[in-house]
């Protein structure tokens, strides 16, 4: 997907759900949101908020305020299939 | 062969000795595992709670049985995402599983509780447990939570993979808890199986700081191991006081590592992350099953309503109204309770005892500088019920959520706004309610700003000044709840104004990041909110109520020494005779200025002991007994009060001036106290008196001096 598709978190629609393109904050915040498995590849479900913004990443709800929202470069993908990390049942 | 009876006595001692000593386990978890929930469940009102040496996390040791009637201890330790610390909570649970901290012993096993509904993300901190190679037991918890959520989750193919017991619980409904216990009996646990593949490019820097490690820290092979890969993903570490520090040749290959990497352009830190999750994926996928698709759970419901955009602010408008009302009226009772019970038992030891100076030391020393404390204990229980409700029900993470917003105009974010709202009743539980804010900058701002709130002992002076300034009936009640509204304003505009400043000047820093979990919904556990409320209580009364024992002691030295040569002197004559009246005396150039004279600084002195005792101060010297009672006459005999040449003492702008004194000023000792123990430091408590009476001091000039220039 080009680049001009990313764009911020706190710029995704509510209800839409972007795949986590990379990390823009400091070395400490990166971490803390790669180990809370919110890291690159993630995806994540914009619930509500706009200034803060409330999340579902891998079934759990997260709450980001706005700066924090704008350091995670997200890209839209069009439906959501298979939740990382899971498996359908047959 | 037949050893040397001085060899097998020795090994039968050890075996023995290893057998008798009470086997320590350590409970780890991601916050909101319900690990605190299994803890309860496991020791019951077997606890005990305390600090952890040097720095103000809370230290919790319960004791448990084992199947055979034999005594387990278990400390649970505070919640964390990851062994890599971000903040003092996290630092302490990484030095107490490496074995850095000097006061608690390093456990024998581990209790890893894992929430099975979020169990790929809360699986990180259990992947990096078990590099430790110490026994560990997997408490899968809240299986009810994940099969509402429509997963399956095999404990058994989990226990497979990992080599770890594994047993499925619900510690909310207290099943799971025997099989948990049998695991805990026994004897030998197995090592953990799993193994993940460490990126072939960090292998050397790992291997070098393994070494090293080993050879000047000490640690086991497998200890070393872990730590090293801690180290390498861990730029931005805490340190707290009572971790023994890395020594020198370790700090050196480490930076040389980090050197090397940054000028490569690689970042490490993340690919072992990544690593990690890509084998714990691995695992969820073996043992995890999607039953179904998820719709919208209770709790995304209840979101709906709770953060949004409108209804969310008039709930939380709703919540935060009823908490102020509880803290102001249902506390009113049991307040004047305690003062009734405090004056029966001055009354007590003043009819069992002569006069004298030890009679004065117990009634006016330890029981009038004690009695005002306790006299809060019910808001502060109150408070802490509140803060135990919302946080058991999940709400609380929803409230920093609303008012992130408001808090980031100051530079703040959500997670100072329940301190602040606390220190409305008292600033001690609301600095000690900052333990959860992360980032240490904010923390601390948080704690310097929050005894601007205006706290409850402000009142009793408020009460005092607007009945002096806007005496009589003739003044309607809406005055005088809009000055004292005035007040509380100001003290709130006064916080959020110098964290706005602190942010800009003393602790710059970007824009705070904040990212938070928020909990499903749960119905509020009585018991658990109860066992919390009356242990942060118990806490509160131990810390503030030593020290301001110990203070109220030389307050009341201060006052009653030296003695009036005349032993018919009034009280009035012997505190101007005392050593606080000659501090008065002294004090009084600098607050003249203010409209204030001697016997007003003689107020400001004694009140560093608590704001309320202002009143009781200004009773002594105006010579009216029982003011804190009836502040009626207390009023009428401050009207009267003259300076020397005639002029009236107390006249509205110096009412005025004395409150927006109390607003600013930092006029109590227990906070000092208590900032103190919370920063480890004078440092910050010293700057806070200088700063917030400086302002104080300021501020009265300014508006004593132009009211004067305007003819009042």
């Amino acid at each position: 997907m080009s680049a001009n598709t990313q764009f911020p978190l706190c710029q995704l629609p509510i209800g839409a759900t972007g795949r986590v393109c990379h990390l823009a904050g400091d070395d400490s915040f990166c971490q803390r949101v790669r180990e809370m498995g919110f890291g690159e590849a993630a995806l994540v479900t914009k619930i509500s908020g706009t200034t803060t913004s409330l999340c579902l990443v891998n079934g759990t709800r997260i709450a980001l305020n706005h700066s924090a929202a704008m350091s995670i470069v997200v890209e839209p993908i069009p439906v959501l299939g298979q939740v990382s990390g899971l498996r359908e049942k047959r | 062969m037949k050893l040397p009876s001085h060899i097998t006595s020795t090994a039968r001692r050890r075996a023995e000795s290893a057998s008798d000593r009470t086997p320590i386990y350590a409970m780890v978890g991601n916050p909101n595992s319900g690990k605190t929930t299994l803890f309860n469940a496991l020791t019951g009102l077997r606890q005990k709670v305390g600090n952890y040496p040097g720095v103000t996390v809370e230290k919790k040791i319960g004791t448990t049985w084992s199947q055979h009637g034999k005594p387990i201890q278990v400390i649970d330790l505070p919640g964390a995402y990851s062994l890599a610390a971000r903040s003092p909570d996290e630092a302490v649970l990484r030095d107490v599983l490496f074995g850095r901290r000097e006061d608690t012993p390093q456990p024998d096993r581990i209790i890893c509780v894992v929430d099975a509904a979020n169990l790929e993300r809360n699986l990180y901190l259990v992947h990096q447990i078990l590099d430790l190679g110490r026994p560990v037991i997997v408490a899968l918890n809240m299986m009810d939570m994940a099969a509402a959520a429509g997963l399956k989750v095999d404990a058994a193919a989990l226990e497979r993979a990992l080599g770890v017991p594994v047993i499925p619980c619900e510690a909310v409904h207290g099943k799971g808890l025997v099989g948990l216990r049998l695991a805990m009996s026994r004897v030998e646990l197995p090592l953990a199986r799993h193994r993940w593949d460490v990126p072939a490019a960090v292998a050397p820097a790992v291997a070098e700081l393994q070494a090293s490690l080993t050879d000047n820290e000490g640690r086991a092979p497998l200890v070393a191991r872990a730590e090293a890969l801690l180290l390498l993903t861990d730029f931005d570490t805490v340190r707290v006081a009572g971790s023994r520090p890395l020594s020198a040749r370790t700090h050196e290959i480490l930076g040389n590592w980090r050197q090397r990497w940054e000028s490569a352009g690689t970042d490490w830190a993340a690919t072992l992350i990544r690593s990690r999750y890509d084998s714990i994926g691995g695992l969820c996928q073996d043992v995890v099953v999607r039953t179904r698709e998820q719709g919208p759970s209770r709790s995304d419901r209840i979101d709906a309503v709770l953060c949004h955009s409108f209804w969310g602010w008039v709930v939380f408008g709703a919540i935060m109204t009823a908490l102020l009302f509880s803290i102001f009226s249902l506390a009113e009772g049991p307040m004047d309770w305690i003062e009734s019970q405090t004056t029966a038992l001055k009354g007590l030891v003043n009819g069992a005892m002569a006069a004298g100076d030890l009679r004065a030391l117990l009634t006016e020393g330890i029981i009038g500088g004690v009695g005002p404390i306790i006299k809060f204990l019910p808001q502060i229980l109150i408070l802490f019920f509140f803060v135990g409700l919302l946080e058991n029900t999940g709400y609380m993470a929803r409230a920093a959520f609303i008012m992130d917003r408001p808090m980031s105009k100051v530079g703040l974010n959500g997670r100072s706004f329940i301190p602040l709202l606390g220190s409305y009743a008292c600033a001690i539980p609301g600095i000690m309610a900052t333990r959860t804010i992360e980032n240490a900058k904010d923390r601390l701002v948080t704690i310097l700003v929050a005894p601007l709130m205006s706290c409850s002992a402000r009142l009793p002076v408020y009460l005092l000044m607007i009945a002096t300034l806007l005496p009589g009936d003739a003044v309607s009640a809406g005055k005088k709840a809009g000055l004292m509204l005035l007040m509380y304003a100001l003290g709130t505009f006064g916080a959020f104004g110098f964290a706005w400043l602190f942010k800009r000047t003393l602790f710059k820093s970007a824009p705070p990041h904040m990212i938070m979990e928020l909990p499903p919904y749960q119905p509020p556990r009585l018991r658990e909110i109860l066992r919390q409320m009356l242990g942060r209580a118990w806490l509160f009364l131990k810390n503030a109520g030593t020290i301001i024992l110990a203070i109220s002691i030389v307050l009341w030295a201060l006052t009653t020494y030296p003695k009036h040569p005349d032993p018919a002197a009034t009280p009035t004559e012997q505190i101007a005779h005392s050593f606080a009246g000659q501090a008065g005396h002294l004090l009084e150039p600098v607050i003249k200025p203010l409209g204030f004279d001697w016997r007003i600084g003689i107020g400001l002195i004694t009140s560093f002991a608590a704001r309320e005792v202002f009143v009781s101060s200004m009773g002594v010297i105006f010579g009216v007994a029982g003011a804190d009672e009836n502040p009626t006459p207390l009023r009428d005999a401050l009207r009267a009060a003259r300076w020397p040449d005639g002029a009236p003492l107390f006249t509205p702008l110096v009412c005025l001036v004395l409150m927006i004194y109390y607003v600013f000023a930092m006029q109590c000792m227990s906070t000092v106290a208590v900032v103190k123990r919370e920063t480890n430091s004078w440092r910050w408590p010293l700057f806070q008196i200088f700063y917030m009476t400086g302002t104080a001091w300021l501020f009265c000039f300014v508006v004593y001096q132009m009211g004067r220039s305007l003819g009042y």
